[in-house]
């Protein structure tokens, strides 16, 4: 693309408007589309292919929601831009401004709409929305356990539960922090536009508002009867709510591999000049690696729920023994995904976790490359750990001792990320602002979340352990006490730049306090049902593990306060909390040297970078002529592809 | 931008004897901690499988001791002696140190001579665990199907809700499932297998303990999965063989 066109003709030329279509759809037309198409994907299978002569079928529940996702990317415009290729045009630069949603206000937030910040903010309303349904979920599971004994909802309604529960908190775990901030922030940081592929990413957040619908209705439908890891042939045998679930998640596979192809290709291929990859910030690579690592695990999931729709639709037997299949299959390709998908979640957690130390440490980030390098051991060896999932499965007991050795090799690199906040914080001066509250708290939990791993990657332990509430307890304080602690450290850290204003500190803190404490309570309650025998996955459970599963409960309540009160304190400060000014935090990345808000492209002139943005304590670097600091902006423009359309002409 | 016109910022000391003791006493509490808490709380071993179990759990826990504290110990000391404000304004720039290259070399030889010991542990728990399984005394076929267990004695007619065991014998456990994939599990004896569909897998235990026990079934199988339980009983060796026969 180039610049060189005179001021844009007027649009009216031939009546068009900029936009075209687009100035009609936003997520009304989409819901509008998405049902009618699946209305008519119902109607059609049922006369084509019902097998059962009832519109409640595998196959018409399958089509259905499979229509409800086109239906509803048609009806957003999500494919306005390849039908408009196949008609041989191309949107002008008007188009394109539109789709970034220039001068649209709040409107644009329910368009399809180009802008990385814009994604950023629809992608963190979201994931609250997913977690919030799952903590509520939580809270059902916790009120049946608190007492031994069926006394809340039957069967059938708790293994709804419990599955709802671990896809939807492993969704909203998976766009926690690479959804919000590494759409909103990592462009910025990196010193781009948008990102390489700005349609796409629209394309990636209303995916997963079109995964939401089929994975919501399994409510409707009769629930599921499997945990979220849907073993077949369990799977196979299940009810139709199994066909929303599986479609739901294939749609979800959809969103995180057209996101991480972006974030992967903007890391790339859009740093700005100087920005040499060892002086990206820690973040950036962090959620890179998390997204290079998604593009290998994610599409195993699809995989497998291709074959189980087969199976369940289409008469194959993948995954059933008496036609030569085997559930070992599903076990193996469940966890090709599942493990990796650990990682997927937790390296942008712990990336930022460091990003913020350096910030609130005031100190240099403590061995960058052994970080980097680090994260990247983490990402490969996270793939050849699988079968640590399948010690007790019975499917390849020699194995169990490599799988063992992949597993305890991980903690390595994984014990190198500690030593980097360690020595980050080591001899600073610590900023004891609310960010910082929740490092210091994701460390704590980090380290009892990884000893716990420990004892489950050893084999004869393991067979003790599996399938325990011991396994709960220590993913909930890796994904819940880790991540989603980051996750929310993120949030006190980037909020004054995504809605420029401040996290109310004082609120923010007592909602840390009751949060830590809680968690505490709950998950090493949980630890001790394990231990004691209880297997995860029941509804009723023995009295002697009654005390410790009523502290488990109690704590999962005043946890779930805490989070209501998180969130309030996320929704006062956006409406009404103390502004905040281009760089509160004194920090020196290169999102917090542009105005708040942000411009619709970012920078005015691209930034010139000339070291990485941790030289706290040291003397500013070369050519730092106008205020000290790393960047220092250079006179012309650097022309680059950002698909949005270039600045050019433009009032910004 | 931070106030860094002043001279370069200097580390402040750090005081390591009170470090070291945060780290020494934490230590000292986390090992008494499991030492005390994992054989009260874990299940009263019935195996030899379990005794070693439950013999690993505590001597990992004694090896991470040291690993935890000491970042504890750190944290701790850093809310102590480090903690600048919460005002406003940042405090001045800390010293800039980007790396210490022993500091890391050491933390990661330490890691693999802990993980090393750790893997090694494993193996000779699993080759002890093994060895046993090697000439069992008696074989038993378990079937899972939703939601119950049955148990065959091969060469007999006796098939049985309830699984009985002689006391000191190794036994094998052939299991398999007739519908979906269950997991064979008993509890106080820390053994574990899936039973699939179409599949044998194998497991093999030495119950050590008379009493009774307790299968449970450790994968989600539908609807009645948690009451999915069988009772075992360990019966002296004699006494075992004449249930045996008392039921053909």
């Amino acid at each position: 693309m180039t610049t060189t066109t005179a001021p844009a003709a007027p649009a009216t030329a031939g009546g068009h408007q900029p936009g075209g279509l687009m100035r009609r759809q936003n997520f009304v037309t989409g819901v509008v589309g998405g049902v009618a198409v699946a209305a008519l994907a119902c109607v059609l299978t049922h006369l084509l292919a019902g097998d059962s002569g009832s519109y409640f079928s595998d196959r018409v529940g399958t089509m259905t929601f499979i229509g409800w996702d086109l239906g509803f990317l048609l009806g957003i415009g999500a494919v306005n831009g390849p039908i408009n290729w196949l008609r041989g045009r191309d949107m002008t630069e008007e188009d394109q401004l539109y789709l970034a949603g220039k001068d649209q206000g709040r409107r644009r937030y329910w368009k399809f709409c180009t802008d990385h910040k814009v994604v950023g903010v629809q992608y963190f309303i979201m994931a609250m929305i997913v977690l919030f349904a799952g903590g509520v979920l939580a809270m059902l599971i916790r009120t049946e356990l608190m007492r031994p004994g069926q006394h809340f909802v039957d069967q059938q309604t708790y293994n709804t539960f419990i599955g709802m529960h671990g896809i939807l908190m492993i969704v909203g775990l998976i766009i926690a922090i690479a959804g919000p901030f590494g759409n909103f922030i990592l462009p910025i940081m990196i010193g781009a536009r948008d990102m390489a592929f700005p349609r796409l990413n629209a394309l990636s957040f209303w995916l997963v508002v079109a995964a939401a619908v089929p994975l919501l209705s399994v409510f409707a439908i009769g629930g599921i009867s499997d945990g979220w890891s849907t073993y077949a042939p369990l799977a196979v045998q299940d009810h139709i709510g199994m066909d929303a679930f599986a479609v739901g998640v294939m749609t979800f596979v959809a969103s995180t591999t057209i996101a991480g192809v972006n974030i992967v290709t903007t890391f790339i291929t859009m740093r700005t000049k100087g920005m040499k990859l060892v002086r990206v910030p820690i973040f950036t690579w962090g959620v890179t690696i998390s997204s290079a690592l998604g593009l290998f695990a994610m599409p195993f999931f699809a995989v497998a729920l291709t074959l189980l729709l087969s199976d369940r639709t289409m008469g194959t037997s993948f995954y059933l023994s008496f036609g030569g299949g085997s559930g070992w299959l599903w076990e193996n390709l469940f966890w090709l995904m599942g493990h990796p998908e650990v990682y997927v979640i937790l390296l942008p957690g712990a990336a930022a976790v460091l990003e913020i130390a350096t910030v609130f440490a005031r100190k240099p980030l403590f061995g960058y490359q052994v970080v980097v390098g680090g994260m990247v051991a983490i990402a490969l060896l996270s793939v050849v750990v699988w079968a640590h999932h399948m010690f007790t499965t019975g499917w390849a007991p020699a194995l169990n001792g490599p799988f063992m050795l992949t597993t305890e090799i991980i903690s390595i690199p994984t014990g190198v990320l500690i030593l980097a906040l360690l020595g980050t914080v080591w001899q600073g001066n610590i900023w004891m602002r609310l960010p910082m509250f929740w490092v210091f708290g994701m460390a704590w939990d980090f380290i009892i979340g990884g000893i716990t791993g420990i004892y489950l990657s050893d084999v004869p332990v393991d067979q003790q352990m599996h399938g325990t509430m011991f396994v709960v307890a220590h993913f909930h304080y890796v994904l819940v006490g880790s991540v989603l602690f980051a996750a929310m450290g993120a949030v006190a850290y980037w909020f004054p730049k995504v809605t420029g204003r401040m996290l109310d500190e004082r609120m923010g803190k007592v909602a840390f306090w009751v949060i830590f404490v809680s968690f505490q309570v709950t998950f090493i309650a949980m630890f001790i049902s394990g231990l004691a025998g209880m297997p995860r996955r029941v509804a009723n459970y023995a009295h002697t593990l009654e005390v410790s599963n009523f502290a488990s409960t109690i704590g999962a309540y005043v946890l779930m306060a805490g989070m209501l009160l998180e969130l309030y304190v996320i929704v006062v400060s956006w409406r009404r909390g103390k502004p905040a000014g281009r760089n509160p935090w004194h920090a020196k990345s290169l999102e917090w040297q542009v105005p708040t808000p942000v411009p619709l492209f970012n920078f005015d002139v691209l930034p010139v970078v000339t070291s990485d943005p941790y030289g706290y304590g040291e003397p500013p670097p070369p050519a730092a002529e106008p205020e000290p600091g790393p960047q220092v902006p250079v006179e012309e423009p650097e022309l680059v592809p950002a698909g949005a359309g270039t600045p050019e002409g433009e009032d910004r | 931008m931070a106030p860094t016109d002043q001279q370069a910022p200097v580390a402040r000391r750090i005081h390591w004897p009170e470090l070291l003791i945060t780290w020494a006493v934490l230590t000292a509490v986390s090992v008494a901690g499991s030492l005390l808490l994992f054989p009260h709380v874990m299940p009263r071993a019935a195996s030899s499988t379990m005794h070693l179990i439950i013999l690993t759990v505590v001597v990992f826990s004694v090896t991470a001791a040291p690993v935890g504290s000491l970042v504890y110990a750190t944290l701790f000391y850093g809310l102590r002696h480090w903690k600048h404000s919460s005002g406003d304004e940042p405090p001045p720039d800390g010293p800039p140190m980007r790396g210490n290259t022993p500091v890391i070399i050491v933390w990661i030889g330490i890691s693999c001579v802990i993980g090393t010991f750790l893997l090694i542990w494993g193996l000779a728990a699993m080759a002890a665990d093994s060895a046993d399984a090697a000439h069992p005394a008696l074989t038993v076929d378990v079937t899972g199907q939703q939601w119950l267990w049955t148990f065959h004695y091969p060469g007999t007619d006796v098939t049985t809700s309830q699984l009985v065991l002689p006391e000191g014998k190794t036994v094998t456990f052939d299991v398999t499932s007739l519908d979906v994939v269950h997991g064979f599990w008993i509890v106080q004896m820390g053994v574990k297998v899936d039973a699939n569909p179409g599949q044998v897998t194998t497991v093999s235990v030495t119950p050590d303990k008379a009493g009774t026990f307790t299968v449970v079934c450790s994968e989600l199988c539908g609807l009645n999965h948690a009451f999915m339980r069988a009772p075992v009983r360990v019966l002296p060796d004699n006494q075992f063989k004449s249930w045996l026969a008392s039921q053909e």
